[in-house]
C-alpha cells in the first residue's frame, strides 16, 4: 500500500533520508521513531510529495509520488501534529469542505455520524473550531480519513500534545482504521503510543533506518532500552 | 473542486469582521461619493439651465443695434454636464464649464468648478470612481494577501494539499472567491449608482447605458488584474507578512506614487506652452490676417484692391454688399484658420499627454483604468474638445450669419444700420450632445488595451504561481 524505494532526501551537503527502503501493508501501522532531525517530517513530506527526492521513489497504493503527486494525494489521508482548520468555520463545516476538497460529497447527517465515529460529540461539531483543544482537533482529522475513505494513513507526531485519555481514544481510532484494512505509517516520539499500537517500528537515526522490529519483537520488551541502543550503536 | 474552494473563501471573508468593516466603510464612501456628485451635477445643471435661458433672454432683448456690434456684444454657452459623471467627475473640476462667444476671438473655457471649492479640495475630491481605484484595491491587498501565505504559515495549505487538490484549482478558487467578496460589496453600490444614473436631473443621453456597461466592464478587468495579482503574490511568498508588504508597496505605487509621477514625467516630456505665450502667438498671427476694425491696415487696403479688381469697381460704394459686412466676414474665416491651428496645436498636445499617460499604464494599471474611466464617463479631455468645438463652430455660424447680415441688409457706408430681435431671435441655439458610446469606445482604445495586457500577465502570473505553489518552501 505504501513503498519507499531507496528514498533519499538531501538539503545541500546534508542528508536528511538515506536510500529508506520501507513497504507498509494493509492493516499495518507502522511507526516511525527516531529523535528531532532524524528525518521522519522527511519521510512524511515524501511520501506526500510535499518534497521532492534526490533519487528513489515512494509510492502510495502503487502510483510514484514523484511522477503524479495530486494522484498519490487522492489515496491517502494525512493527520499532522496539529490538524489545520479554518477557525472561522465550525468542525461539521470544516469536515464537509475538506472532504468535497477529497473528493467526497456527504450529506449532513452523514457528516455528523463520521464526527460521532471519531469521538466528537453533536454540539461541539457545531462550535467554530477557533474554541477546540488539539486533541478535538485530531478528531476532525480522523473524521475526514473516514469521509475520504483513504486507504493509506500518514501520521506526523498525531499524539504529541494530547493529554492521556485523548491519546487513549486518538489511537482506538487508529486501530480501527487498521483493522478496517487501512495502512498507517506514523512518525512518532511517543515510545508508550507505539508500542501499544504499532503492529511494527522503525527507528531512524540520521536519515537512517537502523532497525526494524516486528510486534513480537518489541511486545513484552522495554522499548525505551530497545530504541536507545539503537541510538548509541 | 475550484467553486468549493471559492465559496469557502468567500464564507471565511464574511465572517472576518475586519473585512465587513472594510466593506461596509467602503460601500458607504462609493455612496456617498455617488450621492454628493449627483447633488453637483443636480446644482450645475439647473445653474447651467438658469443661465442658458436669462443669456437667451438678455440676447434676444439686446434692442437694436449694428449686427456686428451685436456680434461683439456676445453670448455665454455652457457645457453640459455627462450623465455619467455622477460616478466620475474626471477633468470637469478644472476645467471650465462656461465659453463666452464674440467676434473675432475664439475664447477658452472659463469658470471652473474647482475655482469655487474650499481650501479642502487640495486633499482630493472624492467620486465613486476613486474610490474604485483606490480603496477597493486595498481590501483586495487585505484580503488577499493571507490567502496562500497565511495557508501556508497556519498549515490548511499542507491540509488541502495532501487530499490531491491541484494547485492550480487552489490558486483559481481562491481568487474566484476574493474577486466574489469583492462582488458582493459592490454589487449594492452598482445598484446604487444605476438608481442615481436612471433619476438623473440631466436626461440621459444615448449610449449612456452602453458606456455605463463598459464603465462596468473596465473596472471589473481592473479589479480581476488586482485580485489576481494578489492571490499570485500570496502564492509565490514564504509568509503572510511578506505577502502583504510586496502588496502593500504595489498598491502604493500603482495608487498613489505612479499617477503623479506619470504626470510630471509626461508635462515634462510634452510641455504645455505657457498661456501668455500662446495667447500672444496667436494673436501675432490674427494680426497678420485682416483687422476689419482697421481700415487703415495694409492688408485691408491690399483686400480693397482684390475685391474692387474682382467687381470690376472703382469704389467700395459701388459694390453690390456691405463692404464693411464683407470684410468682418473674410476676417473671421481669415481668424478661423489661425484659431485652429493654435488651438488644434495644444489641444493635440493635451490628447498626446493624455495618450502618454494611458500608454505609461503599462507600468501601473491604474493609469490605463482612470484614462478609460473618465473616456466612458465623457469626462475627460477628448470629451471637453468636443464641447470646446462645438461652441467655436457655433460661435463661427453665429458671427456668420451677423455679418452675412450687414453685408446684405446694410447700405454701402451705411454706419447706422441697426437690426433687431427678429434677427437675434432666428439665430440658433447652442446644443450640445455627449458624445456617442463608439466614440468614447475609441478614445479609451488605448488604455482598452492596456487593461488586456495587464489582465492577460495577471492570469498568467497567477497560473504561474500554481505551478509554484509549495506547502512547503526551504
Amino acid at each position: 500500500m505504501l513503498e519507499a524505494q531507496k528514498l533519499t532526501k538531501r538539503f545541500q551537503d546534508r542528508v536528511a533520508l538515506d536510500a529508506l527502503d520501507l513497504r507498509v501493508e494493509a492493516g499495518e501501522i507502522f511507526a516511525l521513531l527516531g529523535p528531532n532531525g532524524a528525518g521522519k517530517t522527511t519521510t512524511i513530506n515524501l511520501f506526500l510529495g510535499f518534497l521532492t527526492p534526490d533519487s528513489g521513489d515512494a509510492r502510495i497504493a502503487g502510483t510514484s509520488v514523484a511522477q503524479d503527486p495530486v494522484a498519490a494525494r487522492r489515496k491517502l489521508a494525512y493527520i499532522p501534529e496539529m490538524v489545520s482548520l479554518y477557525p472561522r468555520f465550525s468542525g461539521i463545516e470544516n469536515l464537509d469542505y475538506f472532504s468535497r476538497l477529497g473528493g467526497h460529497k456527504r450529506r449532513g447527517e452523514e457528516l455528523y455520524a463520521l464526527l460521532e465515529r471519531a469521538g466528537l460529540a453533536r454540539e461541539a461539531a457545531d462550535r467554530r473550531v477557533g474554541t477546540y483543544s488539539k486533541g478535538m482537533r485530531q478528531k476532525i482529522g480522523i473524521a475526514l480519513a473516514l469521509a475520504t475513505g483513504a486507504k493509506v494513513l500518514l501520521l506526523d507526531e498525531p499524539t504529541s500534545g494530547l493529554d492521556p485519555a485523548a491519546s487513549h481514544e486518538f489511537s482506538r481510532m487508529l486501530k480501527k482504521l487498521a483493522d478496517e484494512g487501512v495502512a498507517i505509517l506514523m512518525a512518532t516520539h511517543d515510545l508508550f503510543r507505539a508500542r501499544e499500537d504499532a503492529t511494527r517500528i522503525g527507528i531512524l537515526v540520521n536519515g537512517r533506518l537502523v532497525a526494524q522490529h516486528g510486534r513480537d519483537e518489541f511486545r513484552g520488551k522495554d522499548l525505551e532500552k530497545l530504541y536507545l541502543e539503537r541510538l548509541a550503536s | 473542486m475550484i467553486a468549493t474552494i471559492a465559496k469557502g473563501e468567500l464564507v471565511g471573508a464574511w465572517r472576518d469582521g475586519r473585512f465587513r468593516l472594510g466593506a461596509v466603510l467602503v460601500l458607504v464612501l462609493l455612496v456617498v461619493a455617488g450621492l454628493l456628485a449627483r447633488q453637483q451635477v443636480a446644482r450645475e445643471t439647473a445653474e447651467r439651465d438658469a443661465a442658458t435661458a436669462l443669456e437667451r433672454k438678455n440676447w434676444v432683448e439686446q434692442g437694436n443695434k449694428n449686427s456686428h456690434s451685436a456680434g461683439h456684444y456676445g453670448v455665454n454657452v455652457f457645457k453640459p454636464s455627462s450623465p455619467l459623471a455622477v460616478f466620475d467627475r474626471g477633468i470637469e473640476p478644472f476645467v471650465g464649464t462656461t465659453v463666452f462667444l464674440e467676434a473675432h476671438r475664439q475664447n477658452q473655457t472659463a469658470f471652473l468648478p474647482a475655482q469655487d471649492a474650499t481650501a479642502m479640495r487640495r486633499f482630493g475630491e472624492l467620486s465613486a470612481a476613486l474610490a474604485l481605484q483606490v480603496l477597493v484595491p486595498l481590501l483586495v491587498v487585505l484580503l488577499a494577501f493571507g490567502s496562500l501565505a497565511g495557508e501556508r504559515e497556519s498549515g490548511t495549505l499542507r491540509q488541502t494539499l495532501s487530499l490531491g487538490v491541484a494547485p492550480r484549482s487552489i490558486v483559481l478558487g481562491k481568487a474566484l472567491g476574493i474577486a466574489a467578496a469583492i462582488a458582493l460589496l459592490l454589487t449594492p453600490a452598482a445598484a446604487v449608482l444605476a438608481i442615481l444614473l436612471s433619476r438623473s436631473a440631466e436626461p440621459a443621453a444615448e449610449g449612456t447605458w452602453t458606456r455605463a456597461g463598459w464603465l462596468a466592464a473596465v473596472y471589473a478587468a481592473y479589479i480581476a488584474v488586482i485580485v489576481a495579482g494578489s492571490v499570485a503574490v500570496s502564492a509565490s511568498t514564504r509568509t503572510a507578512r511578506s505577502a502583504l508588504t510586496i502588496l502593500l508597496a504595489m498598491w502604493a505605487l500603482n495608487c498613489i506614487v505612479a499617477p503623479r509621477l506619470a504626470s510630471d514625467v509626461v508635462h515634462g516630456q510634452l510641455p504645455m506652452p505657457k498661456l501668455a505665450v500662446f495667447e500672444v502667438e496667436m494673436q501675432k498671427d490674427v494680426m497678420e490676417g485682416l483687422d476689419g476694425h482697421d481700415a487703415r491696415s495694409k492688408q485691408i487696403e491690399d483686400f480693397t484692391k482684390r475685391t474692387l479688381a474682382e467687381h470690376g469697381k472703382t469704389s467700395v460704394d459701388q459694390l453690390p454688399f456691405n463692404f464693411q459686412g464683407f470684410v468682418m466676414l473674410e476676417s473671421e474665416r481669415m481668424a478661423g484658420v489661425v484659431f485652429d491651428h493654435h488651438f488644434g496645436k495644444l489641444w493635440d498636445r493635451i490628447q498626446e499627454q493624455d495618450r502618454a499617460v494611458a500608454w505609461a499604464g503599462f507600468a501601473a494599471p491604474m493609469l490605463a483604468l482612470r484614462s478609460a474611466s473618465m473616456a466612458f464617463a465623457g469626462t475627460d479631455f477628448a470629451h471637453h474638445r468636443r464641447f470646446a468645438r462645438a461652441a467655436e463652430e457655433h460661435r463661427r455660424e453665429f458671427v456668420r450669419l451677423l455679418n452675412e447680415d450687414l453685408m446684405n441688409n446694410a447700405r454701402p457706408g451705411d454706419h447706422g444700420y441697426a437690426a433687431g430681435r427678429a434677427l437675434w431671435e432666428a439665430l440658433p441655439e447652442f446644443r450640445h450632445e455627449v458624445a456617442s458610446a463608439a466614440e468614447a469606445w475609441r478614445d479609451a482604445r488605448p488604455s482598452l488595451i492596456v487593461l488586456a495586457a495587464w489582465l492577460v500577465a495577471s492570469l498568467a502570473f497567477l497560473g504561474w504561481s500554481a505551478t509554484r505553489l509549495r506547502a512547503v518552501i526551504l
